[in-house]
């Protein structure tokens, strides 16, 4: 213990505080992007399995196939399928880039099915008014879904990115220098493991606290708004 | 380039695989019932116990909610032994995911509290029902139709969490791969198997899941989303 207190002053230098700073926004990248990119395609695969034409019938079975296999492999197992892909491949060497494509592509699957259940959760009654009226699809998610599902959609939405914060702690294992990887390289360096493993717990903390806070306020927000 | 993708030299470890994801099941059912009970008790002090063991609780759940399980099974794995505490891998990763289940499992239950309204436990007590007739046909109904979905898709999320364990050591099932791609070096193949046999073990636990769910308490749940 009092090893430990003797460490603390060498090991809060300014030095570390850069290093552990540049991890943070690192882990914060990948999440941010990758939550972008997910936000952008999971909202194409959620319009475009709801159409109805028997001409888009394969992408819809595409769809379904897509999202029921990413959401059931774990992430660790997909970065390194990734990792040896683009290795092997030599497609590229930069492990940021794989880190990021990898949690894109889950993304996309999660992010998809939550905008999903947001479209489904409005009436069918609103779809057949609004077919009555002769709206094109496009009007009827424009004017009548989304202006209604976004409040079922973002609280749900908000956990998941707490989620991927916490879960590209795994990128560590290709090793991309976010949080965890910083961690690593401090403890290799020979700083105690509680100090360097327990500064990136409070560090992951104060990442996703305050989301976390933002996101059960939202939430509270929206669903008094809604009733 | 130049890789041909060839299963055939893979395909002689699969049921070494088989046998690994095997391992996998037992950590993720172990840790879920292990969480289960401590989410149990916390959520019951959520609910009914006083304001310091409440307040105790809410900062449990909430750092263990905010930080990654993986960090914090490093902490559990490297930091502890400098107390004087060693564990062993698996130890590490079942304690571990064990206390993240814990947190997330007492919100659930929790929740399942807050679905029995009060109106329903008064019209039992007006109908004279005895305390086991109260949960028997009131209470766990009730609680297990709204818990039940959500429990059974925490259970597929730490399933697909248990491959942390591989950094650790712990042989399961991307344990296992990690082993034989160091042997082999027929990488893809190797995690592409690998992924496929997670495919498949969370496939039919969320059949066999939605089975049970529809059956036995009426829940709405799908198989394919």
């Amino acid at each position: 213990m009092e090893r430990l207190l003797e460490e603390i002053p060498n090991f809060f230098t300014i030095w570390n505080i850069i290093f552990l700073g540049k991890a943070m926004g690192v882990t914060l990248l990948l999440t941010v992007i990758g939550c972008f990119v997910g936000f952008s395609f999971g909202g194409l695969l959620a319009i475009f399995r709801k159409t109805k034409g028997i001409i888009l019938l394969p992408l819809r079975f595409f769809i379904i196939i897509y999202t029921e296999i990413f959401r059931r492999i774990p992430f660790l197992v997909s970065l390194l399928l990734m990792f040896y892909v683009f290795q092997i491949f030599k497609i590229t060497d930069n492990l940021f880039v794989i880190a990021t494509l990898t949690v894109c592509l889950i993304a996309t699957a999660y992010i998809g099915e939550i905008i999903r259940s947001g479209i489904e959760s409005i009436n069918q009654t609103q779809w057949d008014a609004a077919e009555a009226m002769n709206f094109s699809y496009y009007q009827v998610l424009r004017e009548v879904i989304f202006p209604q599902a976004w409040k079922v959609i973002l609280p749900p939405a908000f956990s998941f990115f707490i989620m991927f914060i916490k879960d590209t702690a795994l990128a560590s294992q290709i090793g991309v220098m976010e949080l965890t990887f910083a961690a690593k390289i401090l403890n290799n360096k020979g700083f105690s493991p509680m100090l360097s493993f327990g500064t990136i717990l409070v560090l992951y903390f104060i990442l996703s606290f305050p989301l976390d806070r933002f996101g059960k306020y939202m939430e509270k927000k929206l669903a008094s708004n809604r009733n | 380039m130049g890789y041909t993708i060839v299963y055939t030299q893979v395909l002689e470890f699969f049921p070494y695989l088989v046998r690994g994801a095997l391992i996998s099941l037992q950590i993720a059912i172990l840790a879920f019932f292990g969480g289960m009970f401590f989410g149990l008790i916390f959520a019951t002090i959520r609910t009914f116990g006083n304001r310091l063991m409440n307040n105790l609780v809410i900062c449990y759940v909430t750092f263990f909610t905010n930080t990654p399980q993986l960090v914090q099974i490093y902490f559990l794995f490297f930091a502890l032994p400098e107390v004087g505490i060693l564990l062993s891998p698996f130890m590490a990763v079942l304690i571990g995911m064990t206390l993240n289940a814990a947190a997330y499992l007492c919100e659930i239950q929790r929740a399942g509290f807050l679905s029995i309204r009060q109106n329903e436990l008064d019209a039992a007590k007006t109908l004279n029902f005895t305390l086991i007739q109260q949960v028997k046909y009131v209470i766990l109904p009730h609680i297990m139709k709204v818990l039940f979905p959500p429990l059974s898709n925490h259970y597929i999320i730490m399933t697909l969490g248990t491959s942390m364990a591989a950094i650790f050591g712990v042989e399961e099932l991307t344990g296992r791969a990690l082993n034989i791609n160091s042997e082999t070096f027929r990488s893809i193949e190797v995690f592409s198997l690998t992924a496929l046999i997670y495919i498949v073990i969370t496939f039919i636990a969320t059949f066999l899941l939605a089975l049970i769910g529809r059956y036995f308490f009426k829940a709405k749940m799908r198989i394919i989303q």
